[in-house]
């Protein structure tokens, strides 16, 4: 029993030599030293064993009874400590070092822009700091190079194209500017055609010679002012103008009574699992529950060595909540809905500047829980469109 | 120690039934066979070798001599011997006991 407990403590093995052995021992085990497996070796030196915490009183007596100690062994868990501890920080140093390599492949080490003027590529640079690309950062959980290409197109209005590409630990740009080509195209010999039909409100042609005036119905291509100044005449010019017409459209709808109608209520549950390989092992999160209806959306983030992607990933399952809920309408609210949305929807098509003028239910019936709806409406746009005269050949 | 205490001694121990160890500042020895010593209350290892142990005590010496000796465990004031035990020999002061 005794033996184990010394385990526990750490036991070591001593030899000593000298003259006043015995009178040494003897003190020691008055301090309170626990001494055994005590055997004589020769007539000088003695071996015996002693629990780690005595060696300090050993220490402090050997020199009042002149005896050498030589520690020739030791036992037990601080031993086996002390060894492992060696060991662990050979270990340690390994797995950082890993850790490191990793960290400084998955680092941003620099950006390359190319193709671009130096202003633009100041802009650029910019963007993508804001955007919290830059050198030395990690790549881990950085955007997509497709999402950074969308977002510097978006908000660099000079740009007409950009490449974005991750190469390694580093990030390779090929800009295109937007060149203004200012052709002169506007000087060049045209005519005003209508663009679709309708009937003439308004005419105002600041170059060229109207054929036209107000309350002439036109059909599509018909020309509207010519660019030749003089009938039969020599010279063609550039006809510039706006010629607006009343148009006119038919809407067709057809919508249930009925609708179901899903909700994100914008409770979110997040989980997160670590993928390797083939297997995905919940880390955080698993015990949230999944009760009701969830719309799930899993975003899995590579992490790379090098160019080598690695079969250990971090993907992440958002769970959003969502409501069912059937809506019964009325006819009366149907219709209004029908309205407006036709009323947005045509104007979306419409070119900007074009004014609903009028709005007209032609049709409106109620069959096996849909309503039948068909509008018309009355539109003022401007439907001149510039045609070029080929001249010559 | 005057030779009147230990009579008071000798007489109280034998009054009152305890163990003569106690009172008397004697070493306690047990023996196993002839393979284990175990002496209590002693006072100081004197020498010590594979032949021959000699302890101290209050009055006296206690020699033990056998083959091939050795010290299992020493404390304070107990000490465990093994080995072959050939004898025990007792070797009081001439001034007490």
């Amino acid at each position: 029993m005794g033996n184990q407990r010394g385990y526990f403590e750490g036991v070591l093995t001593i030899e000593a030599s000298g003259p006043l052995l015995e009178p040494f021992l003897q003190a020691c085990t008055r301090r309170g030293c626990r001494v055994t497996s005590l055997r004589r070796l020769d007539e000088t030196t003695v071996r015996f064993t002693i629990r780690l915490k005595d060696w300090k009183i050993l220490r402090s007596l050997r020199r009042k009874y002149k005896c050498r100690l030589t520690i020739k062994e030791g036992k037990g868990v601080p031993f086996l400590y002390k060894l492992m501890r060696r060991r662990l920080s050979v270990a340690a140093a390994f797995l950082a070092a890993l850790v490191l390599v990793f960290l400084a492949a998955n680092t941003l080490w620099s950006i390359k822009v190319e193709g671009l003027t130096p202003e633009l590529e100041a802009a650029v640079e910019k963007k993508l700091n804001t955007y919290g690309v830059s050198p030395g950062r990690l790549t881990i959980g950085m955007k997509d190079p497709n999402d950074i290409q969308q977002q510097l197109l978006e908000d660099i209005p000079d740009l007409l194209w950009i490449g974005v590409k991750k190469q390694g630990t580093s990030y390779h740009l090929y800009g295109v500017k937007k060149t203004r080509h200012d052709t002169n195209q506007d000087n060049q010999p045209s005519n005003l055609v209508a663009s679709k039909k309708g009937m003439i409100v308004q005419t105002f042609i600041k170059k060229g010679r109207p054929l036209v005036s107000v309350y002439d119905v036109v059909k599509k291509g018909q020309v509207l002012a010519t660019g030749e100044l003089v009938e039969e005449g020599e010279t063609f010019v550039h006809t510039e103008g706006d010629v607006t017409a009343e148009t006119w459209y038919r809407v067709e709808q057809e919508l249930p009574l009925q609708q179901i109608i899903t909700l994100t209520d914008g409770t979110v549950e997040t989980e997160y699992h670590l993928k390797i390989g083939g297997w995905s092992v919940p880390v955080w999160g698993w015990w949230r529950g999944t009760d009701g209806s969830y719309r799930d959306e899993n975003v899995t983030t590579d992490w790379r060595v090098f160019s080598y992607s690695l079969p250990l990933n971090m993907k992440r399952v958002d769970h959003f909540a969502i409501d069912t809920g059937a809506m019964e309408s009325s006819r009366k609210e149907i219709e209004k809905i029908g309205r407006k949305a036709a009323g947005q929807s045509l104007l979306q098509e419409l070119e900007p500047g074009a004014e609903i003028k009028d709005e007209k239910v032609l049709h409106l019936s109620e069959e096996h829980g849909k309503v039948k709806l068909i509008l018309l409406y009355k539109v003022y746009e401007n439907i001149a469109e510039t045609k070029y005269i080929s001249q010559g050949d | 120690m005057p030779k009147w205490q230990q009579q008071i001694r000798t007489w109280i121990g034998r009054y009152f039934d305890l163990p003569a160890d106690v009172m008397l500042d004697l070493p306690r020895i047990t023996t196993i066979g002839s393979i284990h010593v175990y002496i209590e209350n002693h006072t100081g290892l004197l020498h010590f070798s594979e032949e021959e142990v000699r302890i101290q005590y209050k009055k006296g010496q206690v020699r033990i001599v056998g083959r091939d000796l050795g010290v299992k465990m020493m404390l304070k004031e107990e000490l465990l011997l093994e080995g072959e035990l050939k004898s025990v020999e007792f070797f009081p002061d001439s001034k007490g006991g």
